[in-house]
């Protein structure tokens, strides 16, 4: 049990030092985590981050609270969570007392913008992974398609896309257009 | 309200709940709390908080919530601001996480999810749209966003190594640069 705490504990941790670029960031590392410890699938993740869109929060704290709670509870949901805000905590302090240093340095801005770049391609790997493995069929990639292109002329809240696909979802699954 | 503990908890508490669909609503939501409603910090404040913290890692709304608790009251406010921010989340998943797997099972939730797993898809294309418009922006950051890219799909090493390389070739090429300049 402890060893499980510990584990958690780290791999959270190690996502708070590394994930650059805000947002969906996080969400590499958290689909690394499911094929290396299976605490939840990658599909569950999937589930998890439409959920996470219309519950309080950041993506990466819901997914933290959510594979810690049921891996071991919790306790484990306390363990996971404080483990990944406590680089922000540690870092931006420290980047706090130094901001004015922090936001002239020359070697800093050329670290970021190599690591902004790092997190967008990390996540395109997600999107790409992501695209292969779902089980899309025809139609699902047509909406896709449709969905992508539109977002060129105008883009919508997540909560659009996500309603949208979970009623075309519903309806396509009754009509038995798709196979789940 | 009082500038305390439980003020600035209780603020944060608030954006926190309020912060649906990803985060990207957090600067609006902390200037109408912060900036407009308390007057606790000037907007131009608040903007460099918020491009600092989306330029450090983890999660942007946590870091927003530490410098701006910082700026308040110091590594008190911190705790305060990242506790307020994190506890709503906190909250909903361990409710949600308790019936999630339950209705799971059902076949119109599992159509709703097919069809959420395509949102989802979409949401990913937009967040790498925009977070490439604002990253690569020349011929380096264009290489070293393919070479992650490469390794990310088809290397076998730890995504943190692929961070920190990605940290290392950015500090290097300053140099070089300051070297030919």
């Amino acid at each position: 049990m402890i060893k499980m705490f510990l584990n958690l504990f780290f791999q959270f941790f190690h996502i708070g030092v590394f994930s650059f670029g805000g947002g969906y960031a996080t969400l590499p590392f958290l689909y690394d985590i499911a094929e290396k410890f299976h605490w939840y699938t990658t599909s569950e993740l999937t589930n998890m981050l439409a959920v996470s869109s219309i519950t309080p929060g950041p993506v990466g704290i819901n997914v933290a609270t959510y594979a810690g709670f049921t891996t071991s509870g919790i306790f484990g949901a306390f363990v996971a969570t404080g483990a990944i805000i406590l680089p922000s905590l540690i870092i931006s302090t420290i980047v706090f007392k130094i901001i004015d240093k922090f936001k002239t340095n020359k070697f800093v801005k050329g670290a970021i913008s190599a690591l902004k770049s790092a997190g967008c391609a990390l996540l395109s790997a997600v999107g790409i992974k992501l695209l292969f493995t779902s089980n899309l069929h025809l139609i699902g990639t047509i909406i896709l398609v449709i969905l992508i292109g539109t977002s060129f002329k105008k883009k919508f809240d997540p909560i659009f896309y996500l309603g949208v696909t979970a009623f075309l979802g519903l309806i396509l699954g009754h009509m038995h257009l798709i196979g789940v | 309200m009082e500038k305390n503990f439980y003020g600035v908890f209780k603020t944060f508490f608030k954006v926190g709940t309020l912060l649906l669909g990803g985060g990207y609503v957090i600067l609006p939501l902390l200037t109408s709390e912060l900036v407009d409603k308390k007057g606790w910090l000037t907007s131009e404040e608040l903007v460099e908080y918020y491009a600092i913290s989306s330029s450090l890692p983890g999660v942007i709304a946590v870091n927003t919530a530490v410098f701006t608790g910082h700026r308040l009251l110091g590594l008190k406010g911190a705790v305060a601001g990242i506790c307020g921010m994190i506890m709503p989340a906190f909250i909903a998943i361990i409710v949600l996480a308790s019936i999630f797997n339950e209705i799971t099972g059902y076949m119109s939730v599992k159509n709703i999810f097919w069809g959420v797993g395509i949102g989802v898809i979409t949401l990913l294309f937009l967040a790498v749209r925009e977070m490439w418009q604002k990253s690569v922006n020349d011929t380096f950051s264009a290489i070293i966003y393919a070479v992650c890219l490469v390794l990310a799909l088809w290397g076998k090493i730890p995504l943190a190594l692929i961070i920190i390389g990605a940290l290392i070739c950015g500090i290097l090429h300053q140099v070089w640069r300051k070297e030919n300049d």
